[in-house]
């Protein structure tokens, strides 16, 4: 009988298998594969150049700006993401008529088709046309357009905080529902054992949000450093480099240079990273599971 | 006898049935080009339906990309085996795509039409090397200053002598951003082809056309080309703010909108230019590029060519049939005006010469830009495309967009011109050198 079963729950994974064989691993071997030869165009055969593109890459300063670059991108969106999402998710804890109606709309950010988001801020951050700089010079805050696109110095936090805009929503839904599952008694019982507002925060709501963010403290830098559409079609890594980030050097590298063997191994770098920061990641947060439990 | 009649009948049946559906089988001609706005899609479909009504053994079908996604998506498309029998293109495009092998020559069909029909030498030149032609030209296009005649008589300029000189462009332009309500001229400093575009065009007026010299060297970083950049961040002061992102749309929409005075652009401000002004169109001025002291006439041209995909011999007929079609005068005249009238030039004799191209009623309006424009084009240069020869790697450099790069660098970072094309030119090593 355990047997059957045994077999049964291979049929019943050997699908799920295959199919991150067909899409991950065969991808991640052809891109490993690419790191290893000389290959200008996608479909080129190439020949074997060993570590050589290894070599090359990392010599170059590109790499390291671009780096810097996704790291300020990440974290910035992980700080103003988490941030809004925080905010908006103890407001809307709170049950009233409007955050009931709030709460339907308030996903609309993330619903949007990327496409339509740049093309919708494009338009309001514009320094001719726009309604935000129309808005700021008529309300007499501004007494010229700024630049939010196009300046070197300016460019990164209209990303970023286009983009936590995106993705606020997102991490707000998730907390909610992890808030509302706190059961209404621990926090009466904190209260009556005289614990004030900010205590009832620190010892039971935020205990109670912990298993959430430690899932989207991986899953949120990962999402946002890998982040290409909304970049490249707000910036495309500009003005001057200063949205440079490393997506948009694996893409330009690819499809603008035609050097696919040296994308592939920007990519392959790349991967490395974010592996080394989600075993740490791991590591350290289990850590601190380990501790709250003891506690 | 009845046995032998009737066997006799049933093979002719059969061969009958089995040639019929062979000769009305159609042949499928995929092409995928460029021009997004919907009114070209539409002119393109009334032409290739026309074309497909006329020969019901070819069914010709138009794929629509940005050329954003041009370069990912025909290299995605060739290593699948899956790029499309005609693609559009534009001369370093080709030798961007060339390498992959999937560009066949055209020899053959350049030949019968040119013998019929008469190209432009500088439409075709800079397909025409390694001793084939790789692209067939379909229409050209020139960079003008254009103008607006009404903010110019506002400002106490004459709408009927804009500048030539690059000194009068810079002083009007100073003289119109002064009142602070609008800008008096508009380069962009974005990472994008029309920057490319519009500080080639200052280099060509100040001779510095030439990327490479007749031995193939690289020779970018040099005085002239610093100059032209220097003058270029002059221009860019008195620019719209967002000009560092731009890309094709806002200049046009803040020419016509009357935010800006003058734009170093194409021909597409014909068009639309009444309706989204809303003053007559005798207010559009258009003029040839002014130049500096001891500078030259000239602009960027290039044309727009059709690349052939396909080795398959049913194809290369159907193809040879639909391009032998689109190349008739009065189809090509109705398809180029009806496209974007003054944006898409004629590349032939034959077509400049049609009825159908000036008729069309956008182009008979504005006939005197129309023709100023075809004149220009004989003045007009693409970089790494000079002095007749081209360089095979010409499409790392414009892929990259090194001429805006350097732009950015000198625009938006403050850097010193001299070193800005010093960068650039080491870039663009960089990139030739790539190649292993």
């Amino acid at each position: 009988m355990e047997r059957r079963n045994a077999i049964f729950g291979i049929v019943l994974v050997v699908p799920l298998l295959l199919w991150l064989v067909i899409t991950i691993g065969y991808p991640l071997v052809l891109c490993v594969k690419l790191s290893f030869l000389n290959v200008e165009f996608i479909g080129e055969i190439g020949s074997f150049v060993g570590f050589s593109n290894f070599v090359e890459v990392l010599k170059e300063d590109i790499l390291w700006f671009s780096l810097l670059k996704s790291l300020v991108w990440t974290i910035g969106n992980l700080l103003l993401q988490t941030g809004l999402g925080f905010f908006a998710a103890l407001v809307l804890n709170v049950n009233t008529k409007a955050t009931r109606f709030i709460r339907s709309w308030v996903v609309l950010p993330w619903i949007l088709p990327t496409v339509v988001l740049a093309i919708m801020w494009r338009w309001m951050l514009s320094g001719t046309f726009g309604v935000i700089n129309y808005l700021l010079i008529r309300l007499g805050l501004v007494s010229a357009p700024i630049n939010y696109l196009g300046s070197v110095k300016e460019a990164m936090g209209a990303l970023v905080f286009i983009n936590s805009w995106r993705w606020f929503p997102f991490i707000s839904v998730l907390l909610l529902a992890a808030l509302q599952s706190i059961p209404q008694e621990l926090q009466e019982a904190a209260v009556i054992d005289g614990a004030n507002g900010m205590q009832v925060f620190r010892y039971v709501t935020l205990p109670a949000l912990r298993p959430v963010m430690s899932v989207l403290g991986v899953l949120g830098p990962l999402l946002t450093f890998n982040v290409f559409d909304v970049i490249w079609m707000l910036t495309q890594g500009g003005p001057s480099k200063a949205t440079y980030t490393v997506p948009v050097l694996i893409y330009e590298r690819g499809f603008k240079a035609f050097a696919m063997s040296e994308a592939a191994t920007v990519s392959i770098l790349s991967f490395v990273f974010l592996l080394v920061f989600v075993a740490v990641y791991l590591k350290l947060t289990r850590l601190n599971v380990g501790e709250y439990m003891e506690q | 006898m009845k046995r032998f009649l009737l066997f006799s009948g049933i093979f002719v049946v059969a061969v009958v049935c089995f040639l019929v559906p062979c000769s009305l089988a159609q042949v499928e001609i995929v092409i995928w080009h460029m021009e997004q706005p919907p009114h070209r899609v539409e002119q393109f479909q009334r032409t290739i339906d026309a074309f497909n009504k006329e020969n019901p053994n070819v069914r010709v079908r138009q794929v629509v990309l940005d050329w954003m996604e041009a370069y990912t998506k025909v290299m995605a498309a060739i290593a699948a085996k899956q790029q499309p029998d005609l693609m559009f293109t534009i001369p370093d495009f080709t030798t961007a795509v060339k390498p992959s092998g999937a560009v066949q020559p055209v020899d053959e069909i350049f030949q019968t039409l040119d013998e019929k029909y008469k190209f432009f030498e500088s439409a075709v030149e800079p397909y025409n090397y390694d001793g084939h032609y790789w692209a067939i030209p379909v229409y050209g296009m020139v960079h003008m200053l254009w103008f607006r005649k009404d903010i110019f008589s506002k400002f106490g300029l004459d709408p009927n002598n804009p500048p030539k000189t690059w000194e009068e462009l810079l002083e009007s332009a100073q003289r119109i951003g002064k009142s602070g309500e609008i800008y008096g001229v508009g380069v962009p400093a974005s990472k994008h082809m029309y920057t490319d575009q519009a500080i080639y065009t200052f280099m060509i007026t100040n001779k510095a056309e030439d990327l490479f010299d007749e031995s193939g060297n690289l020779v970018f970083d040099n005085p002239r080309t610093v100059q032209a950049y220097a003058f270029y961040k002059e221009l860019y002061k008195l620019s719209p703010s967002d000009a560092s992102v731009w890309t094709w749309a806002e200049p046009q929409l803040a020419f016509n909108t009357g935010k800006m005075a003058m734009a170093i652009e194409k021909g597409q401000f014909l068009l639309p230019f009444e309706e989204e002004s809303g003053v007559p169109g005798t207010n559009l001025g258009c003029a040839v590029v002014p130049i500096p002291q001891n500078g030259q006439r000239g602009s960027i041209y290039y044309s727009n060519g059709v690349m052939v995909l396909t080795k398959d011999q049913s194809k290369l007929e159907a193809i040879k049939a639909f391009l032998s079609y689109l190349f008739d005068p009065e189809v090509n005249g109705e398809w180029l005006a009806g496209m974007e009238p003054g944006l898409f030039l004629p590349v032939t004799e034959a077509t400049m010469n049609s009825n159908a191209f000036w008729s069309n009623k956008v182009v008979s309006q504005y006939r005197d830009h129309v023709e100023l424009m075809i004149e220009q084009s004989r003045f007009g240069k693409l970089f790494g495309f000079t002095k007749g020869r081209v360089n095979p790697d010409i499409g790392k450099i414009s892929g990259q967009n090194i001429l805006a790069q350097v732009v950015q660098k000198v625009c938006l970072e403050n850097m010193d011109p001299a070193e800005a094309v010093k960068w650039g030119q080491s870039e663009m090593l960089k990139a030739l050198q790539r190649k292993k």
